[in-house]
This record gives C-alpha cells, structure tokens and sequence, in this order.
C-alpha cells in the first residue's frame, strides 16, 4: 500500500568518523534481518548527492555541525529533493535552540549525544511508522482523486445522453431536467420524435442510487429507446423492456418507468405506468388531477407481465407533469416530505405559463422547500404542455 | 432501523423499527438474510413499525424473497402504515410479495 517495503534505507550523515562503524556495529542485528539498510555521507552536500541518486532512502538522520553545509540548511533542501523524506535530528544534549530551529525546519523528531542506541532504534521505527501511514493516506488520497475523476466522467457521460433541447412545435411544449443527489444517479428522462409527428415521453427512476444504478440505468435508458422507435403503444414498450431487463437481473435491481406516447394533433396522451409516480395533470387554471394509476409493476423484477395503458384528451393549456420521487419525498429539514398534495395545489396561486417555466417552478419549490437538508435522492422533473405557449 | 425476529410460530416473523434507506439496505439485507431460518421456513416482515422504505429497501425484500423461494419458502409483509402501502402499491410490489393486514393474517395467509 505504502509503496516502500524493508529494508528500510536510512542515511546518516555526520563528519565524525566514529559514528559510522558504531551503527554498522550497534544497527547490526537489524540490518542482518532486513529491516534497516543504513547509507553514509559525511555532510550535508554529500548528503543531498546520495538523495538524488537514490530514491529508496525514506529516513536522514543528521547531525546539525558539519562543514560545508550543515544539518538545519540540509533540513531546508531535502523536502527539494524528496518531500516524502523524515528527517532526525542528531544534536548536543541540551542544544534546545538547534533543536527548536530543527523542528521548525520540518525534522521529524531528534536523539540527543552520546547516542542511546535503543532510544534511537525506537525514534527510527516511530518515524518509520509514521512515514508508512503517510504514504498509505498518499496512495488512498491518489486513489481517491482518480476515483473521483472517473465518477465525474461517468456523471458527464449520464447527464450528455438526457436530452438537452426540446422540440419546438405551436402545437406543445416539453421541459425536463434532472438533478443527480451523487455525482452519478439513477434517475432519467427522455423526450423522442417518433413517426408521424408523434412524442414519446418517459420519466424513470433506478432502485438505489450510485454507480450500480447508474449502470442499470444507461441499459434501460437505451432498451427503451429501442423499445419506442420499434414498438406502437406504451403498453407493447414497457412490457418489451421488463422482459429484456429481467433476463439474468440477478442483482433484483428494478425501474419505475412511467411511458407516454403523445400525439399532438389530437390532444390525445396515451401512458403505461410500470411502478412510478402517478403523474399529476395542472390546467389552465392551476387544478391539479392525477392520471390513473394502470396497475403495472416496477421493470426488470417479473418476466412476462402485460401493462396496461390509458389515455386522456389534454385541453390546451393543460400541464402534465411526470416527476421521481426525488420530488415528493424531498425532505427538509425537519424530516417531513415536500409530498403530492404540495405539489398539487403549487399552481393554486401562480398559473402556470410556459413548459419551462412550470417545470422550473417546481425544481425551484422543492429546493425552497428542502433547504439545508441534504438532497438524498436524484430530482427529475418533466413538463409536456398542451396547446403550446401561447394557450 | 432495528430488526428482531421471531421464530415460534412455525414462521420467522421479523420486525423492523425505524427507516430504511440507501445508506442502511445493506444492514437490512444483511439482518434479513441472517434471519432466515430452516428450508421451508417462511417469514413475515413485520412493518408496524417502519416509517420509511426506499427503493433500495424494497429491492433488499425482493432479494430475500428470492433466496427463500430457493429454499422452498416463501415471504410476505404486513401491518404497512398508509404511506409505506403506498409504496407498495405505486411500484407494483404488492403484485409480487403478497401484503397482509397483520402477522396472525400473514401466517395464514401463507398457509401455516
């Protein structure tokens, strides 16, 4: 994990000629057993030479009085070659204003004259300790940050197949967007031009959020595509996705998936209802209806189920909304749901305009609503608006 | 979210208190899991007292159902509050795990 593994290679640097053979003779035992590998160099110059030929080195241990260049200038350059590097601090006893420059310079700690092998044996295996964590929380931090990049390549790749532009007809409009609790969701949308200036809509939510349902739901986005441009009713789609899903589901992941089909020369709006939200219809006035529910169950758990469809004429000026559950149950603060009956009766007051309009309204409620509270759930939100603008 | 279980009726009847959500569906699959009893030995989920289920938590009921299907058992839920037999309703799941109005109901139901 840490990327360094024993011997652990330790240069000691003192102009003494004593020091050497007394760690090779004190250090043996532990340089026999392959724990330690100590290197040598007689001042700091010397030092950082051995530094940049070698980067196994993981701990300096260093006196502070050498000629050319000392232990507290040699503190300053090392993190230069190496900030991975520990540094130890060898110093007079009772030096205590060295000492204090030292650790301020970055030493990682310090052993005093005449040394005590055994003290310094325990502050090179504290200093290794620490070093090997560091360098874990580095590799896991590293990890993360490549963790992180993917994520927000993958959060691009999801929200890059939503449509982003809506058709544009006198006779309807369409508004949709959708707001990821994580970096990837669970929730989609699609709006399709199907043959004979006919619209397919859909508003679908992935059990569970994160990259498994963000997974399940590029397949199913991309099994209902083909399943609307090959298939007529709404019913025939949903019923041809569920079977295609439940094929090897063996994670029981599911979608609620809620499929409209409509057609805007006769008002007409024909939906099947696979487990999702009912959706709410607002007229021109701001009164909200549910569409009936068709009894469907939830896509990819039950191979083989028909959907039932139902069809409703829209008045011009009618608003169907087709939403997750990442709005009714956005809770705030206080643990309590923004709910259906607040979504229901958000127009009593202000009456809705254009598609966009409606479907920002009600994205902007639900943040009003939930406040602080962190978003626990992806928000989607569609608006189809019969009779265009101007109605 | 706190599961007991119960095994004196000829079923394993488990209670959760509390919610369950995408941050404990694991917890949930994992307790449920380890409550299953003997082959053939059905359960009851008892939720009287849960206020919350996601749908990470009905998908953790669907894959506990499947396991006891394995195991020539079968899994039924009872006593949901209004909002909980909403959830139900909307997904479908009553259409697959069969919902009683309370243990005694489920533990005939299932034929017990």
């Amino acid at each position: 994990m840490s990327g360094i593994q024993p011997p652990y290679k330790i240069l000691v640097v003192d102009d003494e000629p004593d020091l050497q053979p007394l760690v090779q003779q004190r250090m043996r035992r532990y340089v026999r057993s392959g724990q330690y590998q100590f290197v040598f160099a007689q001042n700091g110059v010397e030092a950082l030479e051995r530094l940049r030929e070698d980067d196994e080195i993981v701990i300096v241990l260093s006196d502070i009085n050498m000629p050319k260049m000392d232990g507290l200038a040699l503190l300053d350059q090392i993190p230069k070659v190496n900030p991975n590097i520990r540094s130890v601090i060898i110093s007079a006893y009772g030096d205590m204003k060295n000492i204090r420059t030292a650790m301020n310079r970055g030493a990682f700690d310090f052993v005093t004259k005449p040394v005590d092998f055994d003290d310094l044996k325990l502050t090179i295996d504290r200093t290794l300790q620490q070093l090997l964590e560091w360098r874990d929380a580095l590799g896991a931090r590293d990890r993360l940050v490549a963790l992180q990049n993917e994520l927000s390549v993958a959060s691009q790749m999801q929200q890059s197949i939503l449509p982003k532009s809506f058709p544009q007809d006198p006779s309807y409009e369409v508004f949709a967007s959708m707001k990821p609790a994580r970096s990837v969701g669970g929730d989609f949308f699609d709006v399709m031009r199907l043959e004979g200036g006919v619209l397919g809509l859909a508003v679908a939510d992935v059990s569970d959020k994160g990259v498994p349902a963000a997974l399940f739901m590029m397949s199913s986005r991309t099994l209902l595509k083909g399943a609307a441009i090959g298939l007529g009713t709404p019913g025939e789609v949903l019923k041809e996705v569920n079977d295609l899903l439940c094929e090897d589901n063996e994670t029981a992941m599911f979608v609620t998936l809620i499929y409209a089909v409509y057609d805007p020369s006769t008002r007409k709006l024909t939906f099947a209802n696979g487990g999702h939200n009912t959706p709410v219809v607002i007229d021109s006035d701001g009164n909200a209806t549910r569409l009936p529910l068709t009894g469907g169950v939830a896509l990819g758990l039950v191979p083989g189920m028909e959907y039932a469809q139902s069809s409703i004429t829209l008045s011009p000026g009618d608003n169907v909304i087709l939403y997750t559950d990442g709005v009714t149950e956005a809770m705030n603060e206080n643990e309590e749901e923004f709910g259906m009956e607040r979504l229901e009766s958000l127009f009593s007051e202000s009456r809705p305009s254009e598609a966009r309009a409606v479907n920002d309204f009600i994205f902007d409620a639900v943040m009003e609503f939930a406040g602080d509270a962190a978003q626990s759930d992806d928000i989607t939100c569609m608006t189809l608006r019969a009779g265009g603008r101007d109605h | 979210m706190e599961l007991t279980s119960d095994n004196t009726g000829g079923a394993v009847i488990v209670k959760a208190v509390g919610r369950v959500d995408g941050a404990n569906a694991r917890d949930f699959h994992e307790g449920l899991e380890a409550s299953i009893g003997a082959d053939g030995e059905s359960m009851v989920l008892d939720f009287e007292g849960l206020s919350y289920i996601s749908s990470a938590g009905l998908r953790v009921v669907l894959l506990v159902a499947k396991t006891l299907q394995q195991k020539n058992a079968k899994l039924a839920v009872c006593s949901l509050s209004d909002s909980i037999r909403e959830v139900f309703e909307i997904s479908g799941f009553d259409k697959i795990v069969p919902v009683y109005a309370d243990t005694g109901e489920a533990v005939s139901g299932l034929g017990l």
